[in-house]
C-alpha cells in the first residue's frame, strides 16, 4: 500500500491570543496500514497533533491531510479517542454503543464493539460513572473500533490501564488493525507500551518533528557506540554523547564506517527515543519521504 | 453490517439528543402533566368560583345573595391562585430553560469533551448543535403552545376579578404567544453562553442572566411597543377597568392609555422582538461554532 494516511506540511497551531505554538512547521507522512507510535515529553504537541487530525482543530499554519481530504470532510472514516475518554456519564454501556451505532449508520459493526466490551466483563446495564478509568477506557474502544474506521487516532490510550488489560487490549488493537489493515496512530509517553506494536515512529519535542519515519529504518540510522573518551566522532552526527571516566558512549548516525576504535550495537526504541529526549538540540530526522521515493 | 436492529422510534441525533438528555426530558414530561392537571382541575372548579364571586348584600335581599354565604365559599381562591401558579409557571419558563441551555446542553458537553465524542462520530458540529436545538426547541413549543391553550380554556371568561387584568405582566405573557416565544429566547441565548463560555457553570449564569435581561427591559417597556390613545374631556371621565392607564393630567381631564384591543398588537410586536433575538442567537451560536471548528 502506497496511498497516504495522514500528511502534514508546515503545520502549525497557536493557542491563545500570543499565540503560543503548540506545533510549529510540522512535517511528515505517513503510509496507511502503518501503526505509528506519536512519542514525546509532556508539552510536546502529541495532543494537539491528534485532535488535528481528527479534525477537531484548525491549524494556525500550513495544512495536514488526512486519508486523502481535510480531516472534517472524512469524519465518518477516521476515529478518535482523546486523552480523557469522554464519554456521557449517564449512560449504561449499552446505551454508548447504541449511541455508536445511531451516530454512525451505515458504518457500525456491533459485533466488533460488542466483543470488546465482553472481554472486560462488563455489565450492559452498568452506568458510565460507576466504571473505572480502565473500563471506560474500554468502551471509549469500542465505541471507536465499532465504527470501523480506516484511521484510529488514539491519544495515550493505554494509560489508565493495568499491565494484563494493556496488553490484552493491545492485543485485540493490533489483530484488529492488521485484519482491516486500519491505520492507527498512537500517543504516549512510555514507550515501552509501544515496543512491539509500532512500525513507524514520530518523535515529537516543543512542537517540532524530531524524528519520523519507519522504526526499523530510522533504528537502522543510528547506532550506539562505545569508545575513549578522546577518540573523535567525526564526521559523524552525534546526537548524545555522554563521558564517564575515559569511556564514551554516545548515539550517532553514522555518515559512514565507524573507525575501529568504537563499539557500535543497534539501539533499542527506548534508547533512540531517550537519547533524542535527553538532546533537545540535536538535529531532526525525516526518512518518511525516503520509502515514497522507493515506491 | 452485522446485528442491526430496527428499534422503534427516534433515531440517529435525535435519539442521543434525547438520551443523553433524559432526565431534562423527565422533568419536562413532570411539568407538562401537573400544569395540565392543574388547569383542568381549575377548569373543572371555574363555575363554583364564579359562584363564590358576586355581589352579595347582607341581609340578603333583591336577588342578592347573603354575603356571609359568599363568603363562605372559598373555591375562588382556589381558583385565582391555580390560575396565577400556572401562569407565572408558564411565564418564568425562559428563566430555567436558558440556564439549563448554556449549562446542561452545550457548555457541560464542550467542558467534558462530550462535544468532540459526538463531532468524531459521523456527525458535523453544525448537525449537532442543530439537533441539539431543534429538539428542546419543538418539546419546549409543544409543551408551552398547550399549556397556554389549557389557560385559555379555564380562564373562561377571563374574569378579571379572579385570573388578573389582561395588562399585567404575567397575564400578558402568559395569555398570547409570548408564552411560547419567551423560552425559545431562553434556549437560544443559554446556548449561545454555553458556546461562548464552553464551559457549564458560568454558561448557566450567564444564560439566565440573559434571559432576566430580556424578561426585564420588555416588561419596562412593553407600553412603548404600540401607540397609546389618549382621551380627552372638559369635565373629567372614567376609564374602564379594562383599560391599561399610563397616565392622566393634574386636573383629570386627560389620560393616555392601551385599550383591551390593544392586546394583540401589543403581542405580535413582543413576539416578533423575542423571536427576533432568539433567531440572532441561534445564528450566533452556529457562527462561533463555525469559527472554533473546521
Amino acid at each position: 500500500m502506497t496511498e497516504t494516511a495522514i500528511e502534514a506540511a508546515a503545520l502549525g497551531k497557536g493557542f491563545g491570543r500570543r499565540r503560543k505554538q503548540a506545533l510549529d512547521d510540522c512535517s511528515f507522512r505517513l503510509l496507511t496500514g502503518s501503526v505509528c507510535a506519536v512519542v514525546g515529553p509532556n508539552g510536546a504537541g502529541k495532543s494537539t497533533l491528534l485532535s488535528l487530525a481528527a479534525g477537531l482543530l484548525r491549524p494556525t499554519d500550513g495544512t495536514i491531510t488526512v486519508l486523502g481530504a481535510a480531516p472534517a470532510a472524512v469524519r465518518e472514516r477516521l476515529a478518535y479517542v482523546a486523552q480523557d475518554k469522554p464519554l456521557h456519564p449517564q449512560l449504561t454501556v449499552a446505551d454508548t454503543l447504541r449511541y455508536g451505532r445511531e451516530l454512525n449508520p451505515g458504518r457500525w459493526d456491533d459485533q466488533v464493539a460488542e466483543r470488546i466490551v465482553a472481554e472486560g466483563e462488563l455489565e450492559a446495564g452498568a452506568r458510565i460513572r460507576t466504571l473505572s478509568g480502565g473500563q471506560r477506557t474500554r468502551v471509549a474502544l469500542a465505541l471507536a473500533l465499532g465504527k470501523r474506521p480506516e484511521l484510529l487516532l488514539l491519544d495515550e490510550p493505554m494509560a489508565d490501564l493495568d499491565p494484563l488489560a494493556r496488553h490484552q487490549l493491545m492485543a485485540t488493537l493490533m489483530a484488529d488493525a492488521a485484519e482491516h489493515g486500519t491505520t492507527v496512530v498512537m500517543s504516549s509517553h512510555v514507550v515501552a507500551e509501544l515496543d512491539g506494536a509500532c512500525d513507524h515512529l514520530l518523535l515529537l519535542g516543543a512542537g517540532r518533528v524530531r524524528l519520523s519515519g519507519p522504526l526499523d529504518d530510522l533504528l537502522a540510522a543510528h547506532r550506539l557506540v562505545t569508545g575513549r573518551a578522546d577518540a573523535s566522532l567525526d564526521p559523524h552526527t552525534v546526537v548524545e554523547s555522554r563521558t564517564t571516566g575515559r569511556q564514551t558512549t554516545a548515539l550517532v548516525r553514522p555518515e559512514g564506517p565507524l573507525g575501529p576504535s568504537w563499539q557500535a550495537t543497534a539501539p533499542t526504541l527506548e534508547e533512540l527515543v531517550l537519547a533524542h529526549l535527553r538532546a533537545p538540540e540535536a538535529p531532526a530526522l525525516r526518512l518518511d519521504d525516503v520509502r515514497e521515493a522507493a515506491v | 453490517m452485522t446485528g442491526v436492529r430496527a428499534p422503534r422510534g427516534p433515531r440517529g441525533l435525535i435519539w442521543a439528543t434525547l438520551r443523553v438528555h433524559r432526565t431534562a426530558l423527565i422533568f419536562w414530561g413532570l411539568a407538562l402533566t401537573a400544569a395540565t392537571v392543574c388547569l383542568v382541575w381549575m377548569y373543572a372548579i371555574a363555575d363554583d368560583a364564579r359562584r363564590g364571586n358576586v355581589p352579595c348584600a347582607e341581609p340578603a335581599h333583591d336577588g342578592y345573595p347573603s354575603c356571609s354565604s359568599v363568603e363562605a365559599i372559598t373555591v375562588d381562591d382556589t381558583y385565582t391562585q391555580g390560575i396565577a401558579l400556572v401562569t407565572t409557571a408558564l411565564t418564568y419558563a425562559i428563566f430555567p430553560v436558558a440556564a439549563w441551555a448554556g449549562g446542561a446542553l452545550v457548555g457541560r458537553e464542550l467542558e467534558n469533551g462530550t462535544a468532540r465524542l459526538a463531532w468524531t462520530q459521523s456527525v458535523t458540529p453544525a448537525r449537532w448543535l442543530a439537533a441539539r436545538l431543534a429538539v428542546p426547541a419543538v418539546l419546549l413549543t409543544a409543551a408551552t403552545g398547550t399549556v397556554t391553550l389549557l389557560g385559555l380554556w379555564a380562564r373562561q371568561d377571563d374574569d378579571p376579578n379572579l385570573v388578573g387584568d389582561w395588562y399585567y405582566p404575567d397575564v400578558f405573557l402568559g395569555t398570547g404567544p409570548t408564552a411560547v416565544v419567551y423560552p425559545l429566547a431562553g434556549l437560544a441565548l443559554g446556548a449561545l453562553a454555553g458556546l461562548l463560555l464552553r464551559r457549564a457553570l458560568p454558561a448557566a449564569g450567564v444564560g439566565f442572566a440573559a434571559a432576566l435581561l430580556l424578561y426585564n427591559l420588555l416588561e419596562r417597556n412593553r407600553e412603548t411597543l404600540w401607540p397609546t390613545v389618549t382621551r380627552a374631556e372638559a369635565g373629567g371621565f372614567e376609564l374602564p377597568r379594562s383599560a391599561w392607564q399610563m397616565g392622566w393630567n393634574d386636573s383629570l381631564t386627560r389620560a393616555t392609555y392601551h385599550p383591551r384591543s390593544h392586546f394583540w398588537p401589543l403581542q405580535y410586536v413582543e413576539t416578533g422582538i423575542v423571536l427576533a433575538i432568539a433567531a440572532a442567537a441561534t445564528l450566533a451560536a452556529f457562527a462561533v461554532l463555525r469559527r472554533r471548528t473546521p
